[in-house]
């Protein structure tokens, strides 16, 4: 039985380095979605306080999704570099 | 980089994404020199018919937004902002064929964003002449070492946005592209080896495309123009149109 544990243990590397893709992706999904959020929060009360402005409310809105969506999507090219280049 | 990393082979030395880009850049002039011939022999008096319609109304509207976003001393951007937004957006589309886009080869994007570095330090130059150098050390001498790093910021976030979305989006694509093939293949057992992978990923992988290719084309070319565009005025002096340039218009 201690041989079978020593076995499954012995590829603790390659479980360390999934752990660390998944913190990667998971931290900097995350924070890209709560800033969305907010953003998108504002834009939408913008529009319920002044609904002529719509046209351009909804122009700055998609302008600070993109990016923000930016450093989401680098801490996807990382997890995406960690699976494919270390492991 | 590695080399196993990039998504094409080389063919004749090159990266297949340097020469689909180099398609790319034929096709657009095909298309613009298409519109210049109907454009000789129509009547500038009457009223614009076809494709000349359609050209008018895309010249319209990035002269409307170049002149809105940029002030009246830019207003004779609007050619090159058309020409960089219609090759970012062919580039991205091309990524529906299923083949990786030419945004995913790094060297794409890095001379894309290179053009707006270029840009902005030629305007900065051109409207302070010695003054570019005062630059650094504005608001306070302090933020000199800042300053010398954040000059190098538009570069690598202009760059590594399209970049990141176009190898990212071929990633998880492909990653896709292949469960779907083995659950097909799994599912669809009992015809031969090569034609039982066919059959699942076309209905869910189009949807996919229509997110990643689509969508995603749209929102960077339109960032991308608008922050080369902020960035760029910001170099200007920023004043009020006087009447006399006003009146000519």
């Amino acid at each position: 039985m201690l041989v079978d544990l020593v076995r499954t243990l012995a590829d603790v590397g390659t479980g360390l380095l999934a752990i660390g893709a998944g913190i990667a992706i998971g931290v900097g999904g995350g924070m890209s979605g709560i800033g969305e959020g907010n953003i998108c929060s504002k834009g939408v009360e913008g529009i319920a306080r002044n609904p002529e402005a719509e046209g351009k409310i909804r122009t700055g809105m998609i302008l600070g999704c993109a990016l923000d969506e930016t450093t989401g999507i680098y801490s996807l090219l990382i997890a995406i570099l960690i699976i494919f280049v270390l492991a | 980089m590695n080399e196993e990393l990039l998504p094409s082979q080389q063919i004749f030395g090159l990266h297949g994404e340097i020469i689909i880009s180099l398609v790319i850049v034929f096709i657009i002039f095909i298309f613009s020199l298409i519109i210049f011939i109907k454009l000789k022999k129509a009547d500038p008096l009457a009223k614009p018919k076809g494709i000349l319609h359609l050209a008018e109304i895309g010249v319209e509207a990035i002269d409307n937004l170049v002149k809105g976003q940029m002030g009246w001393r830019f207003k004779n951007m609007g050619g090159y902002f058309l020409a960089i937004a219609l090759f970012i957006f062919l580039s991205f589309i091309f990524g529906l064929t299923g083949l990786p886009s030419p945004m995913s080869y790094y060297m794409v994007p890095f001379t894309m964003a290179l053009f707006t570095f270029i840009l902005i330090h030629f305007n900065r130059a051109k409207y302070r002449k010695w003054g570019y150098f005062h630059a650094f050390i504005e608001p306070f001498a302090p933020f000199l070492p800042i300053n010398l790093l954040s000059m190098w910021a538009p570069i690598i976030s202009l760059s590594f946005r399209m970049f990141c979305n176009s190898l990212a989006g071929w990633a998880i694509m492909s990653i896709i592209y292949s469960a779907l093939q083995s659950v097909s293949a799994s599912i669809f057992a009992f015809l031969p080896a090569g034609l039982n992978t066919i059959f699942i990923a076309p209905f869910v992988t189009s949807w996919l495309h229509l997110y990643f290719d689509l969508f995603s084309s749209v929102i960077q070319t339109l960032v991308f123009i608008m922050l080369s565009m902020i960035f760029i005025a910001q170099e200007g002096p920023g004043d009020e149109e006087p009447a006399a340039v006003k009146a000519q218009a």
